[in-house]
């Protein structure tokens, strides 16, 4: 997948979409929200959402989009690459949260918590669907907090749509599982070719899984803690994983 | 105890030649007196916009902007040399570096003209006119 | 350590830091004489909590900025001449400006200002080639007042806020500069002036230049949010740059009710505004 401006830069957000199909302006569509890398305490979080015609949703499922975490990277990628090449009918957009903006919104003095940060992410891809003349009449959304208060958000928010949020979407729902094999792939794609914008010569890319309890990612972190200034972008500040080595491990600092 | 008697001694003939080095006030309290890999991670990931600059300090979003030495002065740092033992002895400074700017970084807030440090630029102009010769 | 220094070019040989008698809080201070002692300067120190540098590549805790400015002498020098000027009696001034407890006070005389502006503040006597002098109330009274009317026109030149208490963490609420009168810019610069002199000179100024002394409550700062332009203790073992601390009292930031904005004008003496200075300016709506 090619990520474009966020190779360029990846201290910030970046919005990557398809081409809208002209069906989806014209027919009523269906559209699936899922993100990837959520808990990783590196790299970036990426929210996608895939979109088709209802009457199409029968030839979602011969795509065999199936499961996305059952999946090999490679057969993710595949897999992205027929849902892209499906252009006439299915469309797709992906919000990728950079780990310096998930810092600095957690961390600033007005707190801006993820699942706020989440929310809305998720809010705006829709809406952008909305803006661009997709005629959206059901929406389908995976859950990591209480799937009813999110579903009355979004149903208020989005009158006219039938909303629909449940834990797990991604196995349930085929529109869902194609937006996670999209949101998966960008992640991927976002911490292999990570550009560290820090001048550090050549960095070790033997981070593990990226998931704060793994001790692969532990160790990269150890490694790569500077008593200043901490860690590169790459990292999530936020994670209390990166506060706590890097509050016993570095210098002191007062705000 | 202080002890009045004794002078901290400036060597500031060496100022022309030397080197300028870049500054930067951070709103933070590092409590560390060393090395820093400035240009390594702050300099390297500096974004320059219209009317400021931004960065990031420890998953931080700052602010700042640069600004120029108030006219006819420049800035010194002063390292002490040859630190003795009594406080009744005078000692020695010497300018290790110099500066005609500095960068000052704001917590999320734009930088702008009432910020203190810029405010405080405004000083040796009023100290001209506090203590200025008085026409008889 | 190392510190950060805002200082005048003009060094051709090795200038030095002194102790002296702070004229306004009597208790000892940093100044610098440059060498030859032909000039002297005063040492003040911008800090705020939580800052600290990175100069080139290293990290300095300190986040003080010190600024290095020219002074009077004549400040330094008034309290030995009042001192002496009890006795009403002519004297030479080497005999004068001294001080016990801080011996660099003789070098005073050596600033190529001192002996050319005595005449500002005492009455001269020629007897042969000797000069002798006695401390004059009246030609220090009119020398501090035309010192405020220069402040005042800087004031109004660099827009200084000159209003009361108008800073509130999130809004800033002051008067255009058309509505602050000239008393306003008057009080402000006496009490900029008065940190320079004693309290007495400075209630004497104040009568001088004909302004009522009002009545104020003293409104201290918690000392987590002070951020003043002083000279300051610095108590760390490990740092040279030991100054003694002038009491600063700052307002501080207060909604201003109706009642409020006429009590505006405020007594300041014994309120330090140079705290006050670095509060945010505002600039004139046109």
């Amino acid at each position: 997948m090619e990520l474009g401006p966020f190779e360029t830069d990846n201290a910030v957000n970046c919005r990557l979409t398809s081409q809208i199909p002209d069906v989806c302006q014209t027919e009523d569509c269906c559209l699936g929200i899922d993100e990837a890398g959520r808990g990783p305490v590196l790299g970036p979080m990426v929210y996608g959402i895939c979109f088709c015609p209802i009457s199409k949703k029968d030839k979602l499922k011969e795509l065999k989009v199936a499961d996305s975490k059952t999946l090999t990277e490679t057969e993710r990628e595949n897999l992205f690459e027929k849902l892209d090449g499906a252009k006439s009918y299915i469309g797709w957009a992906l919000q990728i949260l950079s780990p310096n903006t998930i810092s600095t919104s957690m961390l600033q003095r007005t707190k801006y918590n993820l699942n706020s940060l989440s929310h809305d992410t998720a809010i705006g891809l829709v809406q952008y669907a909305l803006d661009r003349g997709v005629q959206l009449k059901e929406v389908f959304v995976d859950t990591v907090g209480p799937a009813d208060r999110y579903e009355d958000k979004l149903s208020k928010l989005f009158p006219g749509i039938k909303v629909t949020v449940r834990p797990k979407a991604d196995s349930l729902f085929p529109i869902v599982s194609a937006a996670s094999i999209c949101a998966k792939v960008a992640r991927d794609c976002a911490v292999k070719g990570w550009n560290f914008a820090e001048d550090l010569g050549e960095v070790d890319t033997n981070y593990g899984s990226g998931y704060p309890n793994d001790p692969k990612t532990k160790a990269w972190l150890l490694k790569y803690l500077d008593p200043v200034f901490g860690y590169p972008q790459f990292v999530r500040f936020s994670w209390s994983t990166a506060q706590t080595l890097m509050d016993s491990k570095g210098v002191t600092v007062h705000w | 105890m202080s002890c009045n008697t004794s002078v901290i001694r400036v060597q500031a003939s060496s100022v022309e030649q030397t080197q300028r080095v870049p500054v930067h006030l951070m709103p933070c309290e590092i409590e560390h007196n060393g090395t820093a890999r400035v240009s390594q991670y702050l300099t390297a990931t500096t974004k320059d916009c219209k009317h400021e600059k931004t960065v990031s300090f420890r998953g931080r979003g700052l602010r700042g902007q640069e600004i120029s030495c108030p006219q006819g002065y420049t800035g010194l740092v002063l390292k002490e040399i040859n630190k003795l033992g009594s406080d009744q002895e005078d000692r020695t400074v010497r300018v290790s570096s110099v500066f005609d700017k500095l960068t000052y970084w704001n917590l999320e807030t734009p930088p702008n003209s009432d910020d203190t440090v810029v405010m405080a630029m405004d000083w040796p102009e009023l100290a001209e006119a506090i203590h200025g010769p008085v026409e008889d | 350590s190392t510190d950060s220094v805002i200082d005048t070019q003009k060094h051709d040989c090795d200038p030095a830091f002194v102790r002296l008698r702070n004229p306004c809080t009597d208790a000892a201070s940093l100044y610098m004489l440059s060498s030859g002692d032909v000039e002297l300067f005063e040492v003040k120190a911008f800090e705020e909590d939580f800052h600290s540098w990175f100069v080139g590549q290293t990290v300095q805790r300190d986040g003080r900025l010190l600024f290095v400015t020219p002074m009077d002498p004549l400040y330094l020098i008034l309290p030995c001449l009042i001192k002496s000027g009890i006795e009403g009696k002519f004297q030479p001034v080497d005999q004068v400006v001294m001080d016990e407890e801080f011996p660099a006070c003789s070098r005073l005389l050596s600033c190529s200002r001192s002996l050319a502006s005595l005449h500002h503040v005492a009455e001269e006597k020629e007897v042969g080639t000797l000069k002798f002098h006695r401390y004059s109330q009246e030609k220090t009274m009119n020398w501090l007042k035309k010192k405020v009317e220069r402040t005042v026109i800087t004031l109004k030149k660099r827009n200084i806020c000159v209003g009361q208490g108008v800073k509130s963490t999130t809004y800033v609420r002051v008067k255009p500069q058309s509505d602050y009168q000239e008393e306003d810019y008057l009080r402000y610069a006496h009490g900029l002036i008065s940190e320079y002199i004693s309290e007495d000179l400075s209630k004497a100024l104040l009568r001088h230049l004909e302004l009522p002394e009002l009545t104020s409550p003293k409104e201290t700062e918690p000392p987590s949010k002070k951020r003043k332009l002083s000279d300051k203790p610095v108590e760390a073992g490990e740092d040279y740059t030991k100054f003694n601390s002038a009491d600063f009292v700052r307002k501080p930031s207060k909604k201003m009710t109706a009642a409020q904005k006429s009590l505006a004008k405020v007594d300041k003496t014994g309120m330090k505004p140079m705290s006050s200075f670095f509060s945010p300016k505002v600039k004139a709506e046109k």
